[in-house]
């Protein structure tokens, strides 16, 4: 019963997916960009649709960390423009604080504030950057942890939590101020085993809101259940891009082959 | 085989070692021959000193006398305290006239009303009260000490500061007993219980507005006679130059700090070569730089005192140390910290005052309080360019003719002072340290 409900759901979101698909919300042009000798990103093209979900992998140092931190700005590219939800990223630092607030970010340090408590870091950003009222903040705030199924901890700080609850903390967090876009950047890694799955699965749950992301992960049996596409990185170039069926039974270049047999 | 024990291994005593006196001694003071003896020798200096100390100091000293002479009558080997309690006055409060002490005690009693509500629990709005005591009470105390004609400016900070510290005092109170804010404690007067915030905040600003207006009616019918700052001297003299000092540099230090972190090439170019300049010269020249170098580049006529370019001296000075203390501790702050604070939306002054400062100043408590331990010590080379401060006043005693030659008491005395004041200001940032980092384990 409960499984043709979920195929059922499934089946709208992915109706709702090709609808929306139409629509380009980030687009890399030609984007160069070097850390002073080292190219690290060599003439990127992309386009991501709304609720798109991306995953990004690649060998250590291929550039897919830097090619997400790109898309808010935590890193400047030198060459080419990328396009966010219809803002080009540039010098304009009005532009900037503006596409933050459009998109979420989840780390693999979680950088959640110490300082804080659960529920003060979920406000901080909806308080301040968005003028939200406080109490609407808070309310708000409680229904994503409870999405995230912490609402208990609350009024914890993030030293007393585990690793995995303070990875949906962050989710929960970056939720909190409704972004359009939700980047991940190897949100399992930093995590002990048996607690990659508590996140996987939140992961799991927002993907089928219909949300776009894009996720740099090794994880590849999320990468089977969840991704649209699967964009393998290695030395700064995009080396192929696949449906993730296509990608892991056939892929078809060398480097890609070589680096699955690595990993699986 | 393998041997499985059913139940765990009970405890077994501490061995004696850790548990007994006799025990510890054994193992600390006299684990060899060697230690042993050296154990015994320092307790032998150590008894010497102390027993020298006590005979001089108390055993043998004069309380009371009225002339050095008289001392030396009466036990020439112990120390003559009577000569510091003759000049006690002179100590704390240099020369200021005998008849408005009062003035001086109103004004560092106000202080500490002022401060109070910071400590109690239950009290909301902290940070307005330790603003206000930053930018209102230098106002009402500077008014204290000096006096004299109020120019209107001066009038309005004055009636400011007299409202702010009645507020504050109130709105402590009603806090400390109810827990309440003062606006949510004025409009439950008039009635209007779960009112709106807005005619919350309307009925506030009122009242403060018509107390505004009685307490400058009212502090036009007075003033005080005027204090010449050459009258200023003793240890309040050295609380004047190191609280402005103390109040001024944390602040100037965080603006310094960050400019010199800053993207922009013109602002970080002129805080790291401010901050370079004054570290690299020794406090003293850098009073003697203000108190007579600078007016040779002003132009003729303007005539600043000597004690405020004192006082701006040691506030820049004492600056750029602490701007080298913030950008340490902002260093101690991971790049995260400030991406998490980024991808959430919040700008560059956003950033730091809520997520980096606070974290950044908790790691920063122990330097911060070294700098104004340091600071509070160095005031003292005021003295130098011709301030009467405490350690000034304390020498002027051996030449004072019934005291004459009275040089070792005073200073000694002198070392209790600032050993005091400066062993609280340390206990007290230990005790700020644990209670800061008891509500997080990170």
């Amino acid at each position: 019963m409960t499984e043709t409900k979920t195929q059922e759901t499934q089946k709208i979101n992915e109706q709702l997916a090709s609808a929306a698909s139409t629509e380009v919300i980030i687009e890399f042009n030609k984007v160069n960009k070097w850390y002073a000798d080292f190219h690290v990103l060599r003439d990127i093209n992309l386009i991501v649709h709304k609720g798109e979900r991306i995953v990004v992998c690649g060998p250590s140092g291929s550039g897919k960390s830097t090619l997400i931190r790109c898309i808010n700005h935590l890193e400047e590219h030198q060459e080419g423009s990328i396009v966010v939800d219809g803002i080009t990223l540039n010098q304009n630092l009005k532009n900037i604080d503006h596409i933050r607030t459009e998109v979420g970010m989840v780390f693999q340090n979680f950088n959640l504030f110490p300082h804080l408590t659960i529920l003060e870091n979920l406000t901080l950003g909806p308080i301040w950057a968005r003028k939200m009222p406080k109490a609407d903040a808070q309310a708000n705030a409680m229904k994503y942890l409870e999405r995230v199924k912490i609402p208990e901890q609350a009024d914890k700080f993030p030293g007393q939590l585990s690793g995995g609850q303070q990875q949906r903390v962050a989710i929960a967090r970056s939720l909190c101020m409704n972004p359009k876009i939700m980047l991940f950047d190897e949100p399992t890694s930093a995590l002990d085993p048996e607690m990659i799955k508590e996140v996987l699965d939140v992961m799991v749950e927002l993907a089928d809101t219909g949300m776009t992301m894009i996720v740099v992960t090794h994880e590849m049996n999320f990468a089977k259940t969840i991704a649209d596409r699967v964009i393998f990185m290695d030395a700064g170039d995009i080396v192929e891009e696949n449906a993730p069926s296509e990608f892991f039974d056939n892929p078809e270049h060398e480097r890609t082959k070589k680096f699955l047999d690595q990993i699986l | 085989m393998t041997i499985i024990k059913a139940s765990p291994t009970p405890a077994l005593p501490a061995p004696l070692s850790e548990t007994s006196v006799i025990g510890w001694m054994q193992k600390n003071l006299f684990s060899s021959v060697f230690n042993g003896l050296l154990t015994i020798a320092a307790l032998y200096i150590v008894y010497m000193v102390v027993k020298g100390m006590w005979v001089w100091g108390i055993a043998d000293a004069v309380w009371v006398a009225d002339s050095r002479r008289e001392c030396f009558s009466i036990n020439p080997d112990g120390a003559c305290w009577a000569g510091i309690f003759a000049w006690v006055d002179n100590i704390f409060y240099g020369r200021y006239p005998r008849e408005e002490l009062w003035r001086v005690n109103l004004g560092i009693l106000s202080l500490f009303i002022w401060m109070i509500p910071l400590w109690l629990p239950r009290v909301k709005a902290k940070i307005s009260i330790g603003l206000t005591t930053v930018f209102l009470y230098p106002f009402l105390a500077g008014y204290l000490f000096s006096g004299g004609d109020k120019g209107i400016f001066m009038q309005i900070m004055l009636t400011a500061a007299i409202v702010c510290l009645a507020g504050n005092t109130i709105h402590a109170t009603i806090g400390v007993f109810t827990g309440r804010s003062l606006p949510e404690f004025l409009s439950s007067l008039f009635g209007k219980k779960n009112v709106h915030e807005k005619t919350q905040r309307n009925i506030f600003l009122g009242i403060i507005a018509l107390s505004f207006v009685s307490i400058y009616v009212w502090q036009m019918s007075w003033s005080l006679g005027g204090v010449s700052w050459t009258k200023w001297g003793g240890l309040f003299l050295t609380f004047v130059v190191s609280g402005i000092g103390i109040a001024s540099a944390l602040p100037l230090g965080i603006i310094l700090a960050l400019g010199r972190r800053s993207k922009l090439q013109v602002a970080r170019v002129l805080c790291t070569s401010f901050i370079e300049l004054f570290r690299s010269v020794p406090l003293i020249t850098v009073l003697f730089m203000a108190t007579t170098m600078f007016p040779l580049f002003m132009p003729e006529g303007f005539v600043l005192n000597r004690l405020v370019q004192v006082i701006i001296a040691v506030c820049l000075f004492n600056a750029c140390y602490m701007a080298e203390t913030v950008r340490g501790g902002l260093q101690t702050i991971p790049r995260g910290q400030f991406e998490g604070a980024h991808t959430v939306g919040l700008g560059y002054w956003q950033t730091m005052g809520l997520v980096i400062m606070p974290q950044a100043l908790k790691h920063m408590i122990p330097n911060i309080v070294g700098n104004f331990i340091s600071l509070l010590k160095d005031t003292t080379l005021v003295s130098i360019i011709g301030l009467f401060d405490v350690l000034n006043m304390l020498r002027a005693i051996g030449k004072d003719r019934t005291w004459l030659g009275l040089h070792i008491e005073p200073l000694v005395f002198g070392a209790l002072l600032f050993f005091l004041l400066c062993f609280v200001m340390s206990k007290y940032s230990r005790h700020l340290e644990e209670k800061l980092s008891t509500n997080q384990n990170n």
